[in-house]
This record gives C-alpha cells, structure tokens and sequence, in this order.
C-alpha cells in the first residue's frame, strides 16, 4: 500500500511508532502533486521546500506531536506565513501574509505539514470554485465535475490524494458541500469552536473554518486540534474542547434523528432522494427512532443569507483600497484611486455581492431588508431550538444533486440554490457534518448532512462514526475505504 | 416589501466600484431577479422582535497590558509604495 493512501490516523500512527519517516510522507505527496495538480488545479501555491524542511527537524524529534508527518492542505484565505494567500483574488495576488491564522500555528505545533495553499472561488463566494480568479479546479472523481466550492480546492487535494486532509472555510456551506462532491467527511463547526484569527473575513456572523477528510476519524483528530479559546478572537468560546477522536468510538446512548420529507422539494434530484431515502431505511433498520419534522423557516433561509452574508461582505471587502496591502491601480489621486484598485481587482461574482449588499444596507432599504433578515434569522434559530428538544440530530442530503458540469451554471440564482441544504446551519450558528452516503447514477458521490446541537460536535461524531460503519462506503475513487484501510476491489 | 428597481449608478458609487460596459449590460437584469428572490423574505410570519446575535456567551476584555504586536517594519512590507516608516498614497486633494 502507498503511503499517500494512508489515512491521517494511521499515518500519524507509522510515523510517530517510527516506522515511516515524515519526509517520505511529503516526498511522495510532492510526488504526486507533480504528476496530477497539472489537470486537477487543486493547489494556487506550493509550499514544497517548507515542507520538506519541516519533514526534516519532525524526524529529528523524540517526542513528536499528535499530527506528526500530516501532510495538509490550507485554502488560501486562511494566512500563512511566509506563503502567499490570496483569496483567489487579483486583489491579493502578490499578498504575502506577516503572521500565521490560529488555526496554521496549531496544527503545526502538533508537527502537521502544510504542502500547499488550495483554490477557491474568490473571497469564498461561489459554489464550485469556478469565480477562482485564476483557474477553475476539477473534480478527481470525474474531470468534466467541479468539486463544489468555495473550499473546492481543499476537497479536489483530498480526494485526489493530494493531501491527506485540509482546511476550509464554511460560510454557507463552503465546506460540506465540497465534501459531499468529492466523497470527503467535511464539518462545519458550531460558531465559536474554532478561532477565525487569520481567515480573511467575508461574513464574520457566519464564517467557521472546518477540516476534510477521508474519514470520520480522521475529522475528528483535526478538529480537536483546531477547536478552542484564542484571545485573538473575541467570539471564540471558553468551553473546553473534549477529545473528540477518543470519544467517536464511545457508542451514543439513546437518541432521536429529526428527518425531511425532501420528496416534495424542488430542484432536488432524484437521485438525491433515493439515496436518502436509502440512508433512512438503514438507520431505522438499526433501531434508531425517527421522527419527521416540519420546519417551515427552512425554506427562507436561503434568500435571508443571501441578505445577510452580502451585506457583510461589502462591509468586510471595503478594507480591500489599494493602500496599506494587495493591489494598487496607478492614479494620481486618491479616491479615483480607491475605484479603479477595486473595480480592476474583484471578479463578477464579488462585485454581484458588494453591490447587493450595499444595496441592502442603503438608506431606505435597511429595514426592509437587512433588519427583516436578521429577523428571519432569529425565527430559524428558534425553530432549530424547538425541534432540537424533539430530536438529537436532523438529517438532510448534503447538496439538491451531485457534483455538476464545468460551465453548467451560469445564473447566479441557480448556483446559490446549492446551498439550499447548507445555509440554515451557517445562519443559526449550529454544527453540521457531511458524510459520504452513497453514489449517484453515474457513480458520482453523494452526501448525508448530520445537523446537532452547538458544541455537540462530540455527539456528532460519534453519530457520523455509527454511519459510516454501516454505510460501509469506499469514500474515495482510489479504493480506499473509511477507516484507511484499502479494501477488496469488486 | 418594496418593489423598487435598483438604482446601480448610486450603489456603485456607494461600493466604490465602477462598472465595465458588459456589467452595465447583465448585471441589472441579474440584481433585479435577486433582489426579487430574496423579497420573498416578507412572506414569512415572523413574530420575532429581537434580531439575532451570533454569540450566545459574555464577551471577555483583554487586560491591559503591553504587548508584542507586529513590527512597524513587517506591518510596512506589503505596503504598495512607502516613504520612509511611512504608507504613501496619491494626493487627497484634486488640484486643478
């Protein structure tokens, strides 16, 4: 078996016991990188000589950190020092960050290696990282696919075996979604749990930074890394972060599971519901009790982020004038100099959501749209309350349909509905878990969204665990089944 | 909610975005259809007077206390142009 198939568990495992050093591990990442990123473009910035210098002193280590010889991937609008971060964006293009993002510091501290900084649709805004304002990533799985977005990049490395896991950010769904494209566990943590110190805001309200991976397991150990109290950022929680990997094998007592009737919903493909259709009838084979839930805010939680994340954005992107970093366009006088900087250097899809969000935060609009949707929001919130005291976890399909076509979206209306599974999460503040569930027709994964109660994430896991054994699932095209262990191929 | 067309000139102006020719183009008929969507929002019942807040637990305050913070010089590294320990800009003030 070749090492890139190891999974994060397992590979701490070899390298801290001895038996593999951390710089083959990189080495044969490096390897691989070089022979698929050329039609993949899972990657905007290699990191391949930090890496193998850092590979060099783990091994020199007696006692090495929990994430020893890790080999991950970071998407580029969480700072790295020393590596360019941009976002995306031609804004940033030549940015290269002075200080690191918590979440960077830690997993290194734990003697992690970043290999490289991954694609994403600019400042995060889009689903299928194809707004990148460099180049559009492909799906490992099918090359014709995008793999989802905006974490796109992060997803397209892991499945491709190009790191064994990475970060993302989740602002609406950025990092379940490409997971489910991709065949990866991805989580959005609940807001707080993981400091945003160094990722590059886009909606502070909503933003969570989240790990992918190839398995259950393997989310758990990052995110026990990740998780926890940074003075540097005010909203993150002083709650103790529990040890979520020892306790994802601990079954779970007693429990509900909240369910959709997602029969009737437009724009969810057929297949999405049989698959979950499918799931259903497996967890109720388990013995687990069900119950259906009716939660009719749901369906405005979309257009009420679609108020919500654009408003805060175009507040968040107004740092980005051309003076104290990023581009500069050439004028001979200030404020036409702020316009053409900005105008030259943000894409479509960025400038769509500036504007709008300008525009619902504009004298005479305010109330009518801004304020209704933070109202909106505090009726989704409390729906989420009320049927969290019914029920321990809601279930849902990850995204309406698996992983589209390059090209195949061209109305942005189209594109927000992927996220029609997603948002609600995000505007609530609650944790969500995508597992890999199955696949479509043209064997293209799928994924099972698991939603829980804040700071449930232990709960959670354990959940995701019992699912994934049952599932039974080769979550990658490479053979490789969930718990990192090649399987039979059949 | 109000149905009223999106004045583009005065949010771009608002933005500090100007807008090429082709965005002159698509984006009103796109914002329009958007700002259609998302007025879907007045439909929903909502009883709620309160707005939400995302974080549910006391916000703390720092000590005061001196600390390191990022160096002049590396806060100045990435500075398009510089004069000295100084960001330099384009003049303020349009001469005639």
């Amino acid at each position: 078996m070749k090492l890139i198939e190891l999974g994060l568990v397992e590979m701490v495992r070899v390298v801290k016991e001895g038996e593999v050093r951390a710089t083959e591990i990189v080495e044969d990442y490096i390897a691989r990188i070089e022979k698929e990123d050329k039609e993949i473009r899972a990657y905007l910035t290699y990191s391949f000589d930090r890496a193998l210098r850092r590979a060099r002193e783990i091994d020199l280590k007696k006692d090495k950190g929990k994430l020893a010889g890790a080999v991950i991937a970071i998407k580029d609008n969480i700072v790295t020092r020393g590596i360019r971060t941009t976002c995306a964006s031609r804004i940033l293009e030549n940015f290269n960050p002075p200080y690191n993002a918590t979440v960077v510091d830690r997993l290194e501290a734990e003697d992690a290696v970043i290999i490289g900084k991954t694609n994403l649709d600019e400042f995060a805004m889009g689903s299928s990282t194809e707004n990148s304002g460099f180049f559009p990533t492909r799906n490992p799985w099918d090359k014709g696919r995008v793999p989802g977005g905006s974490s796109g990049g992060s997803a397209a490395a892991v499945a491709g075996l190009e790191a064994v896991a990475a970060l993302g950010s989740d602002t609406g769904g950025s990092v379940r979604q490409p997971a489910a494209f991709c065949g990866l566990v991805g989580l959005k943590p609940t807001y707080g749990l993981v400091s945003r110190y160094g990722l590059v805001a886009f909606a502070s309200s909503l933003d969570q930074i989240g790990p992918l991976a190839r398995s259950v397991e393997d989310c758990a150990l990052i995110t026990s890394i990740i998780a926890g109290f940074d003075p540097r950022d005010s909203t993150s929680s002083p709650l103790p972060v529990p040890d979520y990997l020892a306790e994802s094998g601990i079954p779970l007592p007693n429990f509900r599971v909240g369910v959709l009737d997602v029969s009737s919903l437009t724009g969810v493909k057929e297949e999405v519901v049989r698959n979950y259709q499918d799931v259903l009838r497996m967890i109720a084979g388990l013995g687990i009790e069900m119950q259906k839930l009716d939660l009719p805010s749901w369906e405005y939680a979309l257009p009420c982020y679609y108020v919500i994340a654009p408003s805060e954005a175009s507040s968040n992107l107004a740092r980005y004038d051309g003076v104290r970093y990023g581009f500069r366009a050439e004028s001979s006088e200030l404020s036409d100099m702020y316009l053409r900087t900005r105008t030259r250097g943000f894409g479509r899809e960025v400038k769509r959501r500036i504007l709008l969000g300008t525009f619902a935060l504009s004298s005479g609009y305010y109330e009518a749209y801004y304020a209704r949707a933070a109202k909106v929001r505090q009726a989704i919130l409390r729906e989420f309350v009320e049927a969290f005291k019914k029920v321990d976890f809601i279930l849902t399909p990850t995204t309406p349909e698996p992983a589209f076509r390059l090209g195949e979206k061209q109305d942005p209306i189209s594109m927000y509905l992927q996220d029609y599974f997603t948002v609600a999460a995000n505007l609530a503040g609650i944790p969500g878990l995508s597992v890999p569930s199955g696949f479509s027709t043209d064997h293209l994964p799928l994924g099972l969204q698991v939603l829980g109660r804040s700071f449930a994430e232990s709960e959670l896991f354990k959940f995701a665990f019992l699912l994934e054994k049952n599932l039974n699932l080769k979550n990658n095209r490479y053979g490789i089944n969930t718990r990192g262990r090649r399987k039979n191929e059949n | 909610m109000l149905n009223m067309t999106i004045d583009l000139d005065h949010v771009s102006r608002l933005a500090n975005l100007e807008l090429t020719e082709e965005e002159r183009k698509i984006l009103p008929e796109q914002m329009e259809k958007i700002i259609d969507w998302v007025g879907q929002l007045s439909r929903l019942q909502v009883t709620e007077e309160e707005k939400y807040t995302p974080v549910n637990f006391s916000l703390r305050l720092e000590e005061d206390e001196v600390r390191e913070s990022l160096p002049q010089e590396e806060a100045l590294a990435m500075a398009p142009e510089k004069s000295g320990d100084y960001i330099k800009v384009p003049r303020v003030l349009q001469g005639k």
